[in-house]
């Protein structure tokens, strides 16, 4: 076969099939039209203002440190007149962060970009690695990912900066998408779509310039451009398979390559359909599902972990099926409750009666409207009263003193918290 | 059932008879697994109660696709109309079932034919048709300029219908992209069949599951603004309400559902292959494959959730638009200034537009646009 010409500039052989519509492109025209469509974006959704002073919340890996490069590139190229600063989280993980901060930080020379640490032992008083002791290495990631969202506010408020931009690409927009259909969770669906949370008025806004870019094309401009970036996959992520979401979207990409900007442009528009009161979230619901799903982003920087695994459908089919059979139990009443201990069960029907799901029924119905305000607890922006970081961090520290009694005093079961509960069950499922 | 060991728990609804199987995690035996599946769909049709002294029945269009799902509930509103009738000697509603051909081959259609006599015999109280999908292809619903096809379908009408509807879809760039078209072709022809022998209601047999797998692979395929349209009851632009009264069973209890009754509908169903085998890498695999694929694994481990992500998406609200388009091809209502896949913010580069080279189209939905222009 003949060699294909680049489709763009028609002089030079193609040596890239562009990932989103399999264009035969070469190199310096892949460069070029990766970064005006990034710039695209940028200016029609009139992303920033001359002067404004922007941190890049920096993991290290690759989509991250191309956002880096990118947004210099464009910020010369296009005068921008944007004043960029490099943000990074230190969670404490040792083996693990301590070499992508080293990229970080070789970035930060590279970029000429100045380059702040924050650490989530001196923000909440705990390391991951002195969580994962207490949560195990299961479910750890949703600690993770809600305490880096602060963590990124609480780092650009010590800056005096007021503007977020995150790497998310257009794969992770697509999977947050599917991932909270499967969830049934349309208030997060409808607030994940858009380019921009917050507004003026917000103490920190967040963007992600990224979000029409495939992960593909920001792993080959990263190759291309010779990037330096991190790949090793967090350590703590035993389960470390792709989540179910995020291999389906991989399949629909390679059966239709448009398909991943057709699920973000399906997000986009379904945004528009979800009902302003949006009901039918029990409150239970919500507790679960908040807690294990870290926020809107989900848990950027831990790429393919923690957020769609197994465990996490396992429990939420647990979840809904008490709902149901509560939902059940209150239609109708009469269908069972007597000759319940002829001893003839099953296991799993012991477990259900074991559960209390009374409670719960009263509350499937409740409107949960959702509208950004300040945990009371630290006053960080949240859409509950308390924000995730908080809860979380409530858990942990009341576990701390009770970790030694617990093998001893059984019957203390029902004051142990839930997310020791919790951590029990998953690592059961 | 064969033999039943002395084991067996009881069934938790009867509490009298051993249990033979199971909803979700229950046990239950058959007799009592038959009144649940029954009672779940002909609750769904409560809403066409016969109500004081209208004696008239509503008339409803019943797609019959051979299917197990289809099948099952032509039995179960069969057995309702029928017992209706022998109560009050009138029944709220009566079914026209129609077959539609998709498959263009001659002896296919022999087959589909002689199958549509066994119902016919089954089932002999409703009325029965079937017509083959190149039908579609006369409907002047559709704006087949809006395709921007070199040869439209509408223009070579000298060539047989089932030929222009060949050409059609293999003018279609992808295998989703022919999928997804032979989708919407089939829904227009029911809406106008539906039209012309009055029914007001299309009745689709429409499992959770299927449903699940509909919502995932429409968004996936731009779709996502037509879901309120697609998987709620009642909703239609078209002004023929559609009704999923299955919408609270899954795939596999209609399976089990269709063995269980007597005599079983076996032989009145075509199986599909299961999709376990699908490929990624197959440029025949389409993104409606992998779904049905995906959905039957989480069907198999997470029946709630399945049904969680139908209940989800039945809560999404269409969109009143005050001037609206609607899509040449799928008849959707688009929204004022938006052009297909062009002109919105993934949109970012004009050199990589896809040529138009067949002069001004008409207006496509985003879903029409990316089947049409790849």
């Amino acid at each position: 076969m003949a060699p294909s010409i680049c489709a763009i500039c028609e002089v030079v052989r193609a040596l890239i099939i562009r990932p989103k519509n399999h264009q035969k492109l070469c190199k310096a025209c892949f460069i070029a039209i990766f970064e005006a469509e990034i710039h695209h974006t940028i200016t029609t959704t009139s992303l920033f203002s001359p002067g404004d002073r922007i941190a890049i919340g920096a993991s290290g890996g690759k989509d991250s440190t191309v956002l880096a490069s990118v947004l210099k590139t464009l910020n010369e190229r296009h005068n921008y007149g944007l004043d960029l600063v490099l943000l990074s989280i230190d969670e404490g993980i040792k083996g693990y962060r301590d070499d992508s901060l080293e990229t970080v930080k070789r970035n930060a020379v590279q970029y000429d970009m100045p380059l702040k640490i924050v650490g989530y032992d001196e923000l909440y008083g705990w390391t991951m690695d002195q969580v994962v002791e207490v949560i195990g290495k299961k479910g750890n990631c949703t600690y993770c990912g809600v305490f880096r969202r602060q963590a990124l506010d609480r780092g650009a408020k010590m800056l005096g900066i007021n503007h977020v931009v995150t790497g998310h690409n257009a794969d992770d927009v697509a999977e947050t998408i599917l991932m909270n259909l499967l969830r049934g969770d349309l208030p997060r669906l409808a607030r994940s779509t858009s380019i921009m949370t917050g507004d003026e008025s917000s103490e920190v806004r967040r963007s992600k310039p990224l979000k029409y870019a495939y992960e593909k094309e920001i792993v080959l401009y990263a190759h291309h451009k010779k990037l330096d970036y991190f790949t090793t996959e967090c350590l703590y992520s035993p389960e470390a398979f792709r989540g179910s979401a995020r291999s389906l979207i991989k399949n629909l990409e390679r059966v239709r390559p448009s398909a991943i900007l057709d699920l973000v442009r399906s997000g986009e528009d379904m945004a528009r359909l979800v009902p302003e009161a949006v009901t039918g979230i029990s409150q239970c619901k919500i507790q679960k599902v908040s807690l294990s799903s870290a926020d809107d982003e989900d848990t950027s920087g831990c790429g393919t972990n923690g957020r769609s695994g197994g465990g996490e459908m396992a429990d939420m089919e647990k979840k809904l099926q008490a709902d149901e059979d509560a939902v059940g139990r209150e239609v109708d009443v009469t269908a069972k409750t007597s000759s319940d201990n002829d001893g003839l069960h099953t296991d799993a029907v012991l477990l259900k009666l074991g559960k209390k799901t009374g409670p719960k029924t009263k509350m499937v119905k409740k409107l949960t409207r959702q509208t950004l305000g300040t945990c009371r607890v630290c006053g960080y922006m949240s859409s509950q009263e308390i924000c995730k970081a908080c809860t979380l961090l409530e858990g942990l520290n009341k576990n701390r003193p009770k970790m030694e009694i617990e093998i001893d005093i059984k019957d203390e079961e029902s004051s142990i918290p839930r997310i020791k509960m919790e951590g029990v069950v998953q690592a059961g499922g | 059932m064969g033999s039943i060991e002395t084991s067996a728990p009881t069934c938790i609804k009867c509490k009298e008879n051993a249990s033979t199987l199971q909803i979700r995690s229950d046990n239950i035996c058959q007799s009592c697994f038959c009144q649940y599946v029954t009672t779940k769909a002909v609750k769904r049709m409560e809403t066409y109660k016969t109500r004081g002294s209208t004696k008239i029945a509503k008339k409803m269009l019943f797609p019959l696709s051979f299917g197990s799902s289809s099948a099952c509930l032509l039995h179960i509103l069969d057995q309702h109309i029928t017992s209706q009738y022998k109560r009050m000697n009138r029944a709220a509603f009566e079914l026209h079932v129609v077959h539609v051909d998709l498959y263009l081959d001659a002896v296919d259609r022999k087959g589909s034919a002689e199958l549509l006599e066994k119902y016919k015999t089954r089932f002999p109280r409703h009325t029965y048709s079937s017509i083959g999908l190149e039908e579609a292809l006369s409907l002047d619903t559709i704006d087949w300029s809006s395709l921007g096809l070199l040869y439209p379908p509408d223009v070579e009408s000298e060539k047989p219908a089932i030929e222009r509807l060949q050409h059609l879809i293999a003018a279609m760039p992808s295998a989703t992209s022919k999928a997804d078209i032979l989708t919407t072709l089939l829904t227009r022809l029911l809406v106008s069949v539906a039209k012309k022998n009055d029914c007001e209601a299309t009745i689709f047999g429409d499992s959770t599951t299927r449903l699940a797998e509909k919502t995932l692979t429409e968004t996936a395929k731009g779709r996502g603004f037509s879901l309120p349209w697609q998987v709620s009851d009642g909703i239609s632009t078209y002004g023929v309400a559609f009704n999923y009264p299955l919408r609270d069973l899954l795939k596999k209890e209609l399976v089990t559902f269709s063995s269980m009754i007597s005599p079983p509908l076996t032989k009145f169903i075509i199986r599909q292959e299961p999709s376990s085998h699908i490929s990624a890498s197959s440029k025949q695999t389409t993104i409606d494959d992998l779904m049905a694929q995906y959905f039957e694994s989480v069907e198999e481990n997470f029946p709630s959730i399945v049904a969680n992500v139908v209940r989800t998406t039945s809560k999404l609200q269409p969109l009143t638009w005050e001037e609206t388009n609607s899509c040449g091809l799928c008849g959707l209502p688009v929204s004022e200034g938006t052009d297909g896949i062009f002109g919105w913010g993934g949109d970012q580069n004009s050199d990589s537009r896809v040529n138009r080279e067949h002069g001004e189209q008409g207006i496509l939905c985003y879903g029409c646009s990316r089947s049409v222009n790849g």
